[in-house]
């Protein structure tokens, strides 16, 4: 809720620094490796990623069928979190 | 594992003799399944340090939090994200699901038991929802820790995987605290004190509370009105389910009850750890006999000054009935009031007078939209009190948290809130908005002016705005600001006690209310006003003309932008380029983000609009922590305005920097393209820029690099600017962050504000330094922050030899005809002179003398 307010009046006061929607960071493909690129069905499969709650990254996939998660396991990612929607959780761990 | 059965038949046992001399090792089952995660290792530390209770993390692959073991909901949080379950033998387990969840206050839980409710180990407690959680709450890490005391063993070997159900956690028995021995005599009670804590005493809180009392040998209880609870069991603090504002007692019966009591008094106080609002120990405020005084100051909101009389303005106290005989009546009738204020706001936002006050308006739409108020109230309402009284109660709690969560921003949000508030709480009421009388030539003081009261306000009647809270972000300011009214915060609260009708000089220039002004003084401030609207009209009428000293030497102005409408209105008042276009505003108002292709092609009709022979300086952009943004997440910084600011952001996101430049390169050509780096403090940081932007010129296959530069606003780079110049082609000085850093004072701050000046001769020798470093190696220096629109500046910054001034747009004519009078000699000894003055009081005084005697020596031309 204080999120949203502050952003709410950010944009009131300084306009331009607010953007309405979030936007799909695009720069952090770096915990995602060629092998889990792959388990996950390509890049081209990835609609958004974004990294959160300390431990895990957020998927949304195209096509959540083209996930597969015994080869994500065998490429590093100890746990998969298959969500409605396409979403998918990869649990990471704490960054270092 | 044991069986319930076999459970129950032992506890049976147990009952018929000493709790703790019959045992028998219980096994916990994983409450969900995951990867686990060592206690140590949680990012949490009252977690990670086992003041709770040892016991195991998990990071959760499913979604339905299960029994552990069987036993009763001890404690059920309101907000479903922590639950108790004691065992038969007394055993008590604490789930708590992800960190910091507490804050969600309920969303994204689903309680599928009660408090009370007898459950069998593995079934289902609560249910959430972790892509809600995932993307609201800091993390999901769920706890699962033994509070009563007893050693555990780990089941689960290196696996770091476990399933819901699986055993993985033995409690021997035996190693429990022993129970606290009775302890008889007289109880002694604490005074009552307020709780501060913004969410009341959970978990967190709750367990420093229990490991402080567990450190005395007295019984000790903590008592909200009839309920207590014992104040060395974290379950039975939380069980209170105390909420901000609760107002508490400690007793205590033993030997040491009075330590004890003095302890925790002064632990809760302090907030167990948390920050807590200062509502709840209000500052003593200091009364100085200053009733004869006829001089108050503050701090300047607008600029300008004014002569009329007081009026006060005060806010209408409402009677409110605390009880209701029909929840189901006061749920409509909240329902109805939100939706009348809803359609108020609109009204007010469709016939606002401008952008700011209609975004302020649509602000307060957000707020009566957001669920958790509504929750809270509803709550209230449920438990029999009337609507107006659970709506204000709401309303109050939150307004407290806000101004608890230590951001000035969001505590003057606090005064939005209590707005809100008071249009619906007057819509239930039935009672009718007071519309104010203004008598002609009105100055306004008020603690504070609330959106409301000055949306309804006769402007023409109106000459100026005086408050006692506020600050630069408040709405008096911005309004003021607006409507070209002079306005200052921040003035003693006795202010408030002027009789209405008494005349008033108010001027805002100088931070200063005159009760009893100098008529000679009012004159001079009239006639003052009646010059500068002449010579308005006559800058203007001269906005062309090239700003050049009177001894031939020429300063560029340029104009500080965030639109084409902007850029074009700038080249019409006779902008001679950009000396700083915000690249932030592409973002402005979308409901997507804008394409590469889009930037460019914006980037490319601003850059036209100034043509070929123009500098056009786009900053790349300017974020971090200090402004909340969404599309850019990152982690919540303790210290933002020290954090991820600026080109160390955009250089973590390197993509994001690459698409920037890309869309300004687009635009090279069509004007003399110059990017500028915010907030470089380090070598590394522009070399890094200048090779992604190196890339990309390569990568377009530009015959010609564009101009890179950076903004010299932290006082490393002022103070290394001699090796900075050969790697650029230009400075800009930020003077707002630089006299922030330099100062180390927020000039948002409200007590701080009047002290953060940018005429501080400190900042100053920083400007004058980078200058001498620039001109060494050939490079010019602008200065684009506030600063360099302040017409008293301008012989200053002249004279320290700054080659460009960039300006907000309005003030390009007044800053160019500025310069048209000086004479550059004459401003390098004077800013030799003022280099050494001692602090910006004297800076500014040396300057107004300096300004006064211009004025003559124009008026006698």
């Amino acid at each position: 809720m204080f999120e949203k307010l502050q952003r709410a009046f950010w944009k009131a006061l300084t306009p331009d620094l607010i953007p309405d929607q979030p936007k799909a960071p695009t720069a952090s493909a770096s915990r995602l490796n060629a092998a889990m690129l792959q388990a996950l069905g390509g890049s081209a499969n990835i609609k958004s990623q974004q990294p959160l709650a300390l431990t895990r990254l957020r998927l949304e996939l195209h096509d959540p069928q083209l996930l597969d998660a015994s080869a994500l396991r065998v490429a590093g990612v100890p746990a998969v979190m298959p969500l409605a929607g396409g979403v998918v959780h990869l649990l990471l761990g704490l960054q270092g | 594992m044991l069986s319930g059965l076999a459970l129950h038949r032992h506890f049976k046992e147990s009952l018929a003799g000493d709790v703790m001399a019959i045992t028998q090792p219980l096994q916990l089952l994983a409450p969900l399944s995951g990867v686990l995660l060592p206690l140590e290792q949680v990012p949490d530390p009252v977690f990670s340090s086992r003041v709770i209770g040892d016991g195991l993390c998990i990071d959760p692959t499913s979604q339905t939090l299960c029994a552990p073991l069987s036993g009763v909901v001890s404690n059920l949080q309101h907000s479903g994200h922590a639950v108790s379950i004691t065992g038969e033998q007394g055993q008590q387990v604490l789930l708590h699901i992800g960190l910091d969840t507490v804050n969600l206050a309920g969303k994204g839980f689903t309680c599928l038991i009660e408090e009370g409710q007898q459950v069998t180990a593995g079934q289902p407690l609560i249910e959430f929802d972790a892509d809600y959680l995932a993307l609201h709450a800091r993390s999901l890490l769920t706890l699962m820790l033994v509070v009563s005391g007893e050693a555990v063993t780990g089941l689960v070997g290196d696996s770091v995987l476990v399933e819901t159900g699986q055993p993985v956690l033995r409690l021997d028995p035996g190693a429990a605290a022993a129970h606290t021995p009775e302890v008889a005599g007289p109880a002694l009670f604490s005074e009552p004190l307020i709780l501060g804590n913004p969410q009341g005493l959970h978990a967190r809180p709750a367990a420093l509370l229990a490991q402080a009392a567990k450190g005395f040998a007295a019984n000790i209880c903590l008592h909200r009105r009839e309920d207590s609870a014992n104040a060395k069991s974290l379950v039975s603090i939380m069980a209170l389910q105390t909420v901000q504002g609760d107002a508490l007692q400690v007793s205590a019966v033993g030997a040491d009850a009075e330590q004890a009591i003095q302890a925790l008094v002064a632990l809760l106080a302090s907030g167990c750890g948390e920050t807590i609002s200062a509502a709840a120990s209000p500052e003593p405020r200091v009364v100085l006999d200053d009733a004869l005084d006829p001089l108050w100051r503050g701090v300047c909101a607008s600029p300008g000054s004014a002569f009329g009389q007081v009026l006060q303005v005060a806010e209408q106290r409402l009677q409110i009935r605390e009880a209701a005989t029909s929840p189901q009546q006061e749920r409509e009738s909240l329902e109805r009031a939100l939706a009348q204020a809803r359609e108020a706001l609109q009204l007010l936002r469709d016939s606002a007078s401008g952008d700011a006050q209609q975004e302020i308006f649509r602000a307060h739409q957000e707020l009566l939209d957001d669920p958790s108020l509504l929750e809270q109230a509803d709550a209230l309402i449920a438990t029999g009190k009337s609507a107006a009284f659970a709506w204000n109660s709401a309303i109050e709690v939150t307004a407290e948290l806000f101004k608890g969560l230590g951001s000035s921003l969001l505590a003057e949000r606090a005064v939005d809130l209590a707005d809100v508030g008071q249009r619906v709480l007057k819509l239930l009421l039935g009672v009718q908005e007071q519309a104010l009388n203004l008598p002609d030539q009105a100055i306004l003081i008020a603690e504070q002016l609330t959106p409301s009261q000055t949306a309804s306000l006769d402007t023409t009647k109106v000459l100026g705005f005086v408050t006692v809270g506020g600050g630069a972000t408040s709405h008096v300011a911005i309004l003021a600001r607006a409507l070209g009214l002079p306005a200052i915060c921040g003035l003693s609260p006795r202010v408030l006690s002027l009789a209405n009708g008494t005349r008033v000089l108010l001027d805002a220039d100088r931070g200063e209310l005159h009760t009893d002004p100098d008529p000679q003084r009012v004159q001079q401030l009239q006639a003052l006003r009646q010059q500068q609207r002449q010579r308005q009209q006559q800058d203007l009428a001269q906005a062309a003309h090239p700003a050049v000293t009177r001894d031939g030497h020429h300063l560029e102005v340029t104009a500080n932008i965030a639109s084409l409408a902007e850029a074009e209105q700038a080249m019409s008042l006779g902008g001679e380029g950009v000396g700083l276009l915000r690249s932030e505003f592409l973002y402005q108002d979308r409901s997507q983000a804008p394409s590469p292709e889009e930037q460019a092609e914006t980037y490319r009709a601003i850059a036209r609009a100034l043509g070929p022979t123009r500098n056009l300086v786009v900053r790349t952009l300017d974020v971090g922590g200090d402004k909340p943004l969404a599309y850019v997440p990152m982690d919540r910084e303790a210290n933002p305005f020290l954090g991820l600011r600026g080109i160390r952001l955009c250089l973590e996101r390197p993509e994001l920097l690459r698409e920037q430049l890309r869309a300004m390169l687009a635009s090279a050509g069509e004007a003399r393209l110059h990017i500028m780096l915010p907030m470089v403090s380090q070598l590394a940081e522009l070399r890094q820029a200048r090779q992604l932007l190196d890339e990309e010129v390569q990568a377009l296959g530009l015959a010609q690099r564009p101009k890179l530069g950076i903004m010299i606003e932290v006082p490393s780079a002022a103070l290394m600017a001699d090796r900075f110049a050969p790697e650029v082609d230009f400075f800009s000085i930020g003077t707002n962050d630089l006299t922030q850093y330099t100062l180390a004072m927020d000039r948002d701050h409200p007590r701080l504000a009047g002290q953060a000046d940018s005429f501080h001769p400190s900042v100053l020798r920083l400007i004058a330094r980078t200058v001498q470093a620039a001109h060494a190696h050939g490079k010019w220096v602008g200065v684009c922050g506030a600063l360099a629109s302040e017409p008293l500046a301008v012989p200053l910054l002249l004279g320290l030899g700054v080659d460009e001034l960039s300006v907000s747009v309005p003030l390009i004519p007044a800053i160019k005809a500025r310069v048209r009078e000086l004479d550059l000699s004459e401003c390098q000894a004077l800013a030799a002179r003022i280099i050494d003055l001692e602090d910006a009081v004297q800076v500014r005084e040396c300057l107004q003398q300096q300004q006064v005697a211009a004025d003559s020596l124009v008026l006698e031309n």
